[in-house]
């Protein structure tokens, strides 16, 4: 056992329950994210092109752009809260030892907001400057992304923890790691690949009332999205292969289900690069292919650290009352949502 | 001492939680307030057809958006991240006792999230009742986040019955949870008006700017008075120790009220002039200086509770250095750096007094105290102190400052974390045999140099007799309410006094 592993806190019900939440709210979490990321990279790329359609559709993500960041924002706080219930102690302290770069998450993330209203609510004025504040919104993103995944993968090597003796101020940034940059570039690539399927099917909503700019949505979208599941493919290899051997092993036979998530993941791919440009079809593969994706991500965090640490171990003193008033207050919270959605989508586009 | 310190000796992690909080609450409460505000005047300009009103609202609801939704929504994040990297075990705790408070309060922010961006983005377009349906939704969300996070943040000012029985609902309807939702209520009132009179001031000269003044400056007296009357509730259901303090028992607290009384004079006498007697007069300088105000009152109200429930980080159970009340016997007898997992040095012993030491003051100090930094600054705070002044003042340091936690761990630590202090910061070397200058001398140091050093303490009592300051050594409260009381023996208050008339150059 390694001594510097905290004493985790007791849970308020079985960790199961926690671990249900987790993969629920997650993949939400993911796929806002990966709209997010793919709609600032499309809008980018499409605001330094010259032509009027391309700047329209520039214009139409720009709007799109702050939604998201909130959006994503707030789908993070759920899985964020219930990982830090089941791995709390663990998280906490790698977030200790890279403090000053954890900290400036949500700092970064403030600029970067910012930016993207300033982007949307100054687009005309702008003009092309307009890829000054949507270049620095992406690349925020894209450095969030890479602290996220330093501490996440940080926070599976307790082994790796004693660094910290040497560097107390909070410093360390482990990139040393050898599944780091294969896990980061893994997780960028794909969420630009799913951010411009999302552009697509914003698109193809979008063909009705304005064609050219939904058509070429679609197919700058789709051209994003199946270019980078095709690398996509190359860089999950390179990330199995990263991966400690025992827990590899589990992708290649060790387990069945292990085995069968990285069997379904492939499968799930191949199909999506196959649906060809139908959209929908893409994007109901796409969405069950993230929660497969998240599945595994699962099992490489309970195989790394099975040997010092196991959820299952955490001491309970249940109390049911607050978790029944959550799963109403979720079911309220989503029918009010969907029914304030609802009244949006009848409100005429203009006056 | 479960989890490792994020060690930063010159600037202290209580400063930027600090920082990031105040910033927070002073937007967070508008979030609150302003929604109400929102629909309250939406409904004001539809019933009075008036659609310049309809218009102020429009561009205050856009200006609502980027300060809540973006500064208010990322700072909250950036209080969870920092208290998790400067108080990561009470973090826990209170993440493991409420997690589905905090869940539940998580939907509430969805629903709030959602309802501002349909308020916002479909205004003027939608039906005026639906319209206003939504607005109603974003406030009643908004509010019953505050109702959250209230029940969550008095936990730790008085967790109440939840020490004995561990319930959830114990600790969330504790003894603070009603005053403080009633007061915090009436501060978002407030905020709602002080936050408007910025849109108001931007408006262009008009019956719209002069209507929308006056309606803002009735928020902010309205609520201005239930806030007076709530926090005076707030402050009487307070626990004993955390009143005293507030009282005047913490010289930081006084500090930080007196700046938050001007403020607070300062937003009711802007309010009152500038707004509701002659509107007219109110201008862009006006606003920010209400604003001003208005940010000085709130931080003084965040920094003062953070700081009444001082030696805790939550009340009775946990020391704001991270160590559990429960365990301080456990750790005095076995030594506090065989049971800390985040230290290079497992025990002290008279090889390693500076190293063990510096561990100890990041283990025990450093939650509160900087080393040279601005803020609390032990080196400061310690200048005066001979090492045995040091050693007796550590061992009594709870009953002397009763806003400080204990000294925790044994013998040989405390004389570990004492040579750290005088020889590690102040490069004084520990002496061989007892102190010169006899007992009282010694005596003053021990109980006296903490926090006034003998030039000091010359200079304020002189021309005094000797009498008259044996007997001030009797009731030193009454001297200044600061200070506490010596609990020394007559003995050693008479050998005290002789000393402290010595400096004066009296016969002792």
């Amino acid at each position: 056992m390694n001594p510097l592993i905290p004493t985790p806190d007791v849970l308020p019900a079985p960790w199961g329950w926690f671990q249900g939440f987790l993969m629920l709210t997650l993949p939400l979490h993911l796929l806002a994210m990966n709209a997010m990321v793919g709609t600032a990279a499309l809008s980018l790329l499409a605001r330094l092109k010259g032509d009027a359609a391309h700047a329209r559709l520039a214009h139409e993500l720009a709007k799109l752009l702050p939604i998201l960041v909130a959006v994503t924002v707030n789908l993070g706080l759920a899985p964020l809260l219930f990982v830090q219930v089941l791995y709390g102690h663990l998280l906490y302290t790698s977030s200790v030892l890279m403090a000053v770069h954890w900290l400036s998450v949500p700092l970064i993330l403030l600029v970067a907001y910012y930016a993207t209203y300033l982007y949307d609510f100054r687009f005309e004025a702008l003009g092309r400057w307009g890829a000054v504040p949507v270049g620095l919104a992406f690349v925020s993103f894209m450095f969030i992304a890479f602290l996220f995944t330093a501490n996440m993968t940080l926070m599976l090597e307790p082994s790796r923890w004693s660094a910290w003796f040497n560097q107390r101020g909070g410093t360390l940034l482990d990139t040393g790691n050898p599944m780091f940059w294969a896990r980061y570039v893994h997780n960028v690539v794909g969420a630009v690949a799913v951010g411009g399927l999302f552009v697509a099917v914003f698109g193809r909503l979008r063909a009705g009332r304005d064609p050219e700019v939904g058509d070429l949505a679609v197919r700058l979208g789709l051209k994003v999205f199946r270019s980078l599941t095709m690398g996509q493919v190359l860089v999950g290899f390179w990330y199995l292969l990263s991966l400690p051997a025992p827990v590899m092993k589990l992708f290649m036979g060790g387990s069945p289900a292990a085995t069968g998530l990285l069997a379904a993941g492939l499968l799930l791919a191949m199909l999506v690069l196959a649906a060809g440009s139908r959209v929908a079809l893409c994007a109901g593969l796409t969405a069950v292919l993230v929660v497969v994706m998240v599945f595994m991500r699962d099992v490489v965090r309970v195989a790394c650290l099975s040997p010092v640490f196991t959820p299952a171990s955490l001491k309970v003193a249940p109390q049911y009352p607050p978790l029944v008033l959550f799963v109403v207050s979720l079911a309220g919270g989503i029918a009010l949502v969907a029914w304030m959605v609802l009244q949006a989508l009848k409100v005429p586009t203009s006056k | 001492m479960n989890y490792p310190t994020w060690f930063r000796p010159g600037m202290g992690g209580g400063m930027m939680i600090a920082i990031i909080a105040i910033i927070h609450v002073f937007i967070s409460h508008f979030a609150v307030g302003g929604g109400l505000y929102l629909v309250m005047a939406e409904r004001k300009g539809l019933r009075e057809g008036d659609p310049g009103i309809l218009a102020f609202t429009r561009r205050h609801a856009k200006f609502f958006l980027l300060m809540t939704m973006v500064a208010g929504g990322m700072t909250g994040v950036a209080i969870w991240f920092v208290i998790s990297l400067v108080q990561p075990a009470a973090t826990s705790l209170l993440i493991h006792v409420f997690v589905f408070g905090w869940a539940i309060e998580w939907v509430f922010f969805l629903v709030e999230v959602v309802a501002l961006f349909v308020y916002f983005y479909t205004f003027g377009r939608m039906e005026d009742r639906t319209h206003l349906a939504i607005g109603w939704i974003y406030f009643g969300a908004a509010w019953l986040s505050l109702f959250l996070i209230n029940g969550i943040i008095d936990f730790m000012l008085d967790p109440g019955a939840w020490v004995a029985d561990g319930n959830f609902g114990s600790g969330f309807f504790n003894p603070l949870f009603w005053p403080s939702l009633a007061f915090r209520t009436a501060v978002a009132g407030l905020l709602a008006g002080v936050y408007a009179f910025l849109t108001t001031a931007f408006l262009e000269e008009g019956p719209t700017r002069r209507t929308m003044t006056r309606f803002s400056g009735q928020w902010v007296l309205g609520a201005y008075a239930a806030a007076l009357a709530t926090g005076a509730w707030y402050f009487l259901r307070l626990p004993a120790p955390a009143r005293a303090l507030v009282a005047g028992g913490s010289p930081t607290i006084h500090r930080a009220l007196q700046a938050g009384l001007w403020g607070l004079v300062g937003v009711a006498v802007l309010a009152l002039v500038f707004t509701l007697a002659r509107p007219g007069l109110h201008s862009r300088p006006v606003a920010f200086l209400v604003f001003l105000s208005a940010f000085v009152f709130m931080g003084a109200f965040e920094w003062t509770r953070e700081a009444a429930r001082r030696p805790y980080v939550i009340n009775g159970v946990m020391y704001s250095n991270g160590i559990l009340k429960a365990d301080v016997a456990r750790l005095d007898s076995e030594g506090i750096l065989g049971s800390a997992r985040w230290t290079a040095v497992k025990a002290a012993d008279e090889n390693n007094l500076l190293e063990a030491g510096r561990e100890l003051f990041m283990l025990e100090c450093y939650a509160c105290h900087t080393l040279h930094g601005f803020n609390n600054d032990l080196a400061f705070r310690t200048r005066n102190l001979t090492y045995p002044a040091m050693l007796g003042y550590l061992k009594t340091i709870h009953e002397k400052r009763p806003f400080m936690p204990p000294f925790v761990g044994n013998e040989a630590e405390a004389r570990a974390l004492s040579a750290f202090i005088v020889k590690g910061i102040h490069g004084r070397e520990l002496p061989a045999g007892p102190a010169p200058g006899g007992k009282g001398r010694a005596l003053f140091e021990e109980n006296c140099t903490a926090c006034h050093d003998e030039a000091l303490v010359k200079t304020r009592t002189a021309g005094w007799a000797r009498t008259r300051i044996r007997t001030a050594l009797d009731h030193l409260g009454s001297l200044n309410p600061g200070m506490t009381d010596y609990e020394g023996t007559a003995q050693e208050k008479d050998m005290l006094a002789d000393h402290i008339f010595g400096l004066q150059g009296g016969a002792r």
